[in-house]
């Protein structure tokens, strides 16, 4: 290698091409690189070498050095273009290093910064700015959109939940309907509503009840094949319409579209399939904060009180279906989270009350209990 | 130095190398579940930009996996935020592409409003796909080199997307009549922008000349239109005849229009107001690696996943009552050799079809007034911190 070989050389500054000459350095620690058209002879440690990676032909080897700059990858701009197969055998055994990818100065900490900010604004953007501009929204949305918004969202849970145009989830018997008009009547008679509730009963053995945008609310059979009595589903009833009044729904909707565009672009989900999922099951088991839950249980309360119709029928129903749970969660319960202040809070409202009266009689129930028969 | 005022350019084929690396590096993207297409591609472009050379001398790619990655977790999250704003306001106006309406009795008020959302998408993305395709051009512009000098682009991806968009729409509303003005002057805008080392490109030629280009184009659009025409008169084979044929042909002119008008986009650059470049690449060439390459990738598909179905059923039978742990393992199986064929057909139609394509557009260019070159001096590095993330982020790369 002392003796040299002729290779071609770029020096990084101007697009000329130079035939230059090739030894190794008298000490062996470096290639020396000689031509007349060179102002002086170049001298590349050995240490410093590193070769172009996944060339496509095997004849040529391209050199450069390992050398802090701002370009993408700690190289000269200068190459050495070698063809000489004995000098590119020995580099090839000599030098190890030779394909070394070498990472500029904190490349690991910017990975590091750059995955965490991506998953900051992530999270920033899901749990911050969407539930805000959700809020803001569900707030200024008109009520007739609202409205269309939540027929579609319940059309779509009936196909989500199994329902389909030949077989239709709906309960409709007509007595069953009538009883659970009477429920709502005498629920809502003299509040002042926001919204008119549309009430659909499913027929499906989940025990769960919802309310989607614009006054929709769905009871499904599960629900009412757990109740034993009209009052405690009446509980229920009273505490989505506290939802509902409040908006709960909506904002929830609003933020879960946000929310469904955001991480479909992150998963690279292009059919969007998943997004709707997302939102669906946002809309039924959307645990809304403590304080909507508690607010709702106070608008439950009162509605209750007012409606003459015993609150602790709620209390009944919470220690049921925390009973359930050693069984099986129902997953009214996985969305509304009982706890034993809840149970204690309408007892305690029970207690305040006067005389109550049924809200529904022994044959309503009975039909509102039938009506997917 | 450089002595010979032609300069001539070439594309030697490594096709077994090819394969061998686009193989290697697809398996590692499915076991990386994706990731390592970053570094993928990267290496297949330093490959393939290794075997193009001008004079003798090899062009570089010195792009990094790394960047494109990152540049991929900043577009997503841009793209992420964007995309969730855009869906928030479209659901305030009471759209939504979530909302589609697969339930019972979807109303046509329900389906004109899913359309809505869905074509509001679309033109919301629309700026950013032009955008990100002029930053994709712009980094690997920055990211190659030859003779040790940088090639490079300036900033303008903005400009870039009002300007496709709006000449974009002037040929739809055209019918296509203004598609020549479109490239030529979309073209113009990002070659006067391009740079070797210091000098500068510039896009001569005149828009009206593409015209020519779009002869085939238009025989198809005329066969299409008798063809109705003859429907109308009561021919109805001749009419169906006619349309077909008129299609096919209108189709393939579209690749005559984009081999020719490249060949004079190219004929008519100058670098540094004084190298000029020829260009000479064939359309029937193009069409024909195009055809055969998609013939014989299907047919390698249709063969290998078919023996895979065999096999897989002809076991399974026989793994009937089997335990457990057989059946896993065996699901293992068939789930590794589909993706050996995964990965071994998009190997397949990299070495058969875009690389023989690339070599020929790359091989019937030649640099006149060569010493010129000589004169040229390195521009500094570009740092884009997005790379080309936005491409990647919306899948517009392409196949390099």
């Amino acid at each position: 290698m002392q003796a040299g070989t002729s290779a071609q050389f770029f020096d990084g500054l101007t697009a000329g091409r130079h035939t230059v000459h090739v030894a190794l350095s008298e000490d062996r620690q470096a290639l020396m690189i000689h031509a007349d058209t060179l102002p002086e002879p170049l001298r590349w440690p050995l240490q410093d070498l590193r070769a172009l990676r996944d060339d496509s032909d095997e004849g040529r080897l391209t050199l450069t050095r390992h050398a802090l700059t701002d370009d993408e990858a700690p190289r000269d701009p200068a190459r050495l273009v070698i063809l000489d197969p004995d000098l590119i055998d020995w580099m090839h055994r000599t030098r190890p290093g030779l394909f070394r990818r070498d990472l500029g100065k904190g490349t690991w900490l910017k990975i590091g910064k750059f995955l965490g900010g991506a998953t900051a604004a992530t999270l920033l953007m899901l749990f911050v700015i969407l539930p805000a501009m959700a809020g803001t929204l569900a707030r200024v949305i008109p009520i007739e959109r609202e409205v269309a918004f939540g027929q579609t969202v319940v059309r779509q849970i009936e196909g989500f939940l199994g329902g389909s145009i030949d077989n239709n989830l709906r309960c409709t018997d007509a007595d069953g309907l009538a009883a659970l008009n009477a429920m709502m009547v005498r629920l809502t008679d003299g509040q002042d509503m926001h919204y008119d509730i549309t009430m659909h009963v499913f027929d499906h053995e989940m025990v769960n009840a919802f309310a989607a945008p614009g006054g929709q609310m769905v009871v499904l059979r599960g629900l009412l094949d757990e109740a034993d009595s009209a009052e405690e589903v009446a509980a229920v009833l009273a505490h989505e319409i506290g939802h509902i009044e409040s908006r709960d729904p909506t904002r929830a909707t609003l933020r879960a579209a946000g929310s469904a565009g955001l991480l479909t672009m992150i998963l690279g989900d292009v059919t969007g399939g998943a997004g709707i999922a997302i939102v669906l099951d946002h809309v039924m088991n959307a645990s809304f904060s403590r304080e909507a839950e508690a607010q709702a249980d106070a608008f439950a309360h009162e509605m209750l009180h007012a409606a003459d119709v015993d609150v602790s029928a709620m209390a009944v129903f919470f220690d049921k279906i925390s009973d359930l749970q050693a069984i099986e969660i129902p997953e009214y319960l996985s969305s509304h989270p009982v706890t034993d202040g809840r149970a204690a809070l309408a007892r305690r409202e029970a207690q305040t009350q006067g005389a109550t009266r049924p809200i529904l009689s022994e044959s309503e129930w009975q039909s509102l209990k039938s009506i997917c028969d | 130095m450089e002595t010979s005022d032609h300069l001539p350019v070439e594309y030697r084929e490594n096709s077994g190398g090819l394969f061998s690396l686009a193989f290697k590096t697809g398996l590692l993207v499915f076991i990386t579940l994706g990731i390592y297409r970053f570094w993928q591609k990267t290496r297949i472009r330093k490959f393939m930009w290794s075997s193009a050379r001008a004079g003798g001398d090899a062009f570089e790619y010195t792009g990094t996996g790394l960047e494109k990655f990152l540049g991929f977790l900043i577009a997503i999250v841009v793209l992420a935020v964007y995309l969730g704003i855009v869906q928030m306001i479209l659901f305030y106006f009471g759209l939504s592409v979530l909302a589609v309406p697969t339930g019972d009795y979807p109303t046509p008020a329900e389906i004109a409003r899913f359309m809505a959302a869905f074509y509001i998408s679309i033109v919301a993305v629309l700026p950013l796909l032009f955008y990100a395709a002029y930053r994709a051009r712009r980094y690997k512009m920055a990211r190659t080199r030859w003779r040790g000098i940088r090639f490079g682009m300036e900033k303008g991806a903005w400009g870039y997307a009002a300007r496709a968009i709006g000449y974009g729409l002037l040929s739809v509303v055209t019918l296509g009549i203004l598609t020549p003005l479109a490239t030529f002057k979309l073209e113009k805008y990002m070659a006067d922008r391009s740079y070797y080392g210091d000098a500068r490109f510039e896009q001569g030629g005149k828009w009206t000349d593409l015209f020519a280009c779009l002869k085939h184009v238009l025989v198809g659009v005329l066969l299409v239109i008798t063809g109705i025409a003859a429907g109308f008169a009561g021919s109805n084979v001749l009419s169906m005849l006619m349309v077909l044929v008129g299609y096919i042909w209108g189709t393939i002119g579209l690749i005559y229009y984009r081999v020719h008008s490249f060949a004079y986009l190219t004929r008519h650059k100058i670098l540094g107001q004084e190298v000029l470049f020829t260009s000479d690449p064939s359309a029937g060439k193009v069409i024909k690696i195009s055809l055969l390459g998609s013939l014989a990738v299907g047919l390698a598909a249709a063969i290998l996943l078919g023996v895979l179905a065999l096999v897989t059923n002809l076991v399974a039978m026989q793994l009937l009552f089997a335990s457990p742990g057989m059946m896993i393992g065996f699901g293992l199986l068939v789930i590794a050799a589909y993706v050996l064929i995964l990965a071994t057909l998009e190997a397949l139609s990299l070495m058969i079809i875009v690389q023989p394509i690339l070599a020929h557009y790359v091989s019937t260019i030649s640099v006149q007034n060569a010493p010129a070159l000589n004169r040229i001096h390195q521009r500094a590095t570009e740092t884009g911190i997005d790379a080309e993330g936005f491409a990647d982020a919306l899948d517009i790369g392409g196949a390099i």
